[in-house]
């Protein structure tokens, strides 16, 4: 397959820069694949698995937030945050699982409270299937 | 000669040198994360490098919807991020950020959002109304709380709360130079030369409005964080030189007494023999 260039940019850096086959990214709308050739494009990201392909071999990561935007043939990913599977602390990611669950659960927790656990549960919940896929 | 005694000279010299030594350490801490904050500046930066170059190529190429970022209502109330620092003996560091939004702020209807515990005080005084003062400490704010404030805004923004939006931050240029600057957020103006590269097809997923919305706010969290970084590095770097210029006067003021302090006692050595051989 025809390679074509990717940056993956988030706020902790650069964390891929080079020539890749295919990348397939979670958008708001559901997943997207992008190949080589793709028309200028813009997506906001969703929260979920991104897929890239580099010499043949998948590379996953957990990737929430941000956007990907197709320019010229180049590729720009720019998440909120963005790591790769085997970087995932997959304790981690199980703790604050169950720590998000424990506070849904509980029905003293307020709104605020439900919507932040709600939102890191569903963080851990990429991360957890991310990390389980390397 | 002896008009000021050897002990007090000597007192003087003491109290000297613990303050140097306090500057002397505040330097070397302020060196060290100084060192820690570039690295920062140096990881976020391509990130709103990109951030930044495709906002501005949607919002230049764009002709085909209208957007309440893009447009503004023409009002007067300003909304005034003003991101200062902790803690003072920073030189000028947090004087000439404050000076900067109070200038720009002047004939404008402005509120403000500060960041740091010396940007608060100063507003708290001022009697400016505040936005939130959940930010005291400009060194605790994460990425995760750049993001929640993003939202705030972006929401207060479209409910009219607000016509403009800026964020007052210290650019830093250099570990010697640190200039204050303030940046417009919203509205995002195309400020292109006019000519429009109106041929560009962009595909939008799934279309330009929603797109254009979900990604402000986090171009304004980006942002947010990129100035933040800037700003504290600049702080350290104000406060590193601050502490490096103290530490250079105490080490003048010591030699200077040191030397009338050697003087006075040789005065009082040639008085003594002097007395002792007039006394023969």
């Amino acid at each position: 397959m025809t390679p074509f260039p990717l940056k993956i940019v988030s706020p902790d850096g650069m964390e891929f820069e080079g020539m890749v086959e295919e990348l397939i990214v979670r958008t708001t709308t559901g997943d997207i694949g992008i190949l080589a050739g793709h028309t200028t494009c813009v997506a906001p990201l969703g929260m979920g698995r991104a897929t890239v392909v580099v010499d043949g071999k998948k590379r996953y990561a957990a990737c929430i937030g941000g956007m990907v935007s197709v320019v010229n043939g180049h590729v720009n990913l720019v998440p909120t945050t963005f790591e790769w599977a085997e970087e995932i602390d997959a304790e981690r990611a199980e703790a604050s699982y169950q720590r998000a669950q424990a506070v849904l659960d509980s029905k003293s927790a307020s709104d605020t409270d439900i919507r932040l656990a709600e939102a890191r549960l569903r963080r851990a919940l990429v991360r957890r299937s991310v990390a389980s896929t390397k | 000669m002896a008009g000021v005694s050897t002990k007090d000279i000597k007192n003087r010299i003491r109290s000297m040198e613990s303050t140097k030594q306090i500057t002397k350490a505040m330097e070397m801490v302020a060196a060290s994360k100084l060192r820690h904050a570039q690295a920062q500046i140096q990881n976020s930066r391509p990130y709103f490098e990109i951030l930044y170059s495709t906002i501005t190529e949607i919002v230049e190429s764009n002709s085909d919807f209208s957007s309440p970022y893009l447009t503004g209502s023409g009002g007067q109330k300003a909304l005034y991020i003003v991101i200062a620092g902790d803690r003072g003996l920073a030189g000028g560091y947090n004087s000439n950020i404050l000076k900067k939004v109070c200038a720009e702020a002047q004939d404008k209807e402005a509120a403000v959002l500060p960041i740091g515990k010396k940007a608060i005080d100063f507003f708290r005084s001022r009697k400016m109304p505040m936005l939130t003062e959940n930010y005291p400490e400009a060194a605790d704010v994460s990425i995760g709380d750049c993001f929640s404030i993003a939202k705030l805004l972006s929401k207060a923004y479209r409910s009219g709360e607000y016509d403009e939006i800026h964020v007052a931050y210290t650019k830093f240029e250099s570990v010697l130079s640190q200039t204050p600057a303030v940046l417009q957020l919203l509205p995002l103006t195309p400020k292109g030369t006019g000519e429009q590269k109106g041929s560009v097809d962009i595909l939008y997923e799934p279309d330009a409005t929603s797109v254009f919305d979900a990604i402000v706010p986090e171009y304004l969290g980006g942002v947010l964080y990129g100035t933040l970084c800037e700003s504290r590095a600049s702080e350290h770097a104000a406060r590193r030189t601050a502490m490096d210029s103290a530490t250079k006067n105490a080490e003048d003021m010591i030699e200077d007494l040191s030397l009338k302090f050697n003087q006075a006692r040789q005065a009082a050595i040639t008085q003594e023999i002097t007395e002792i051989v007039a006394g023969s």
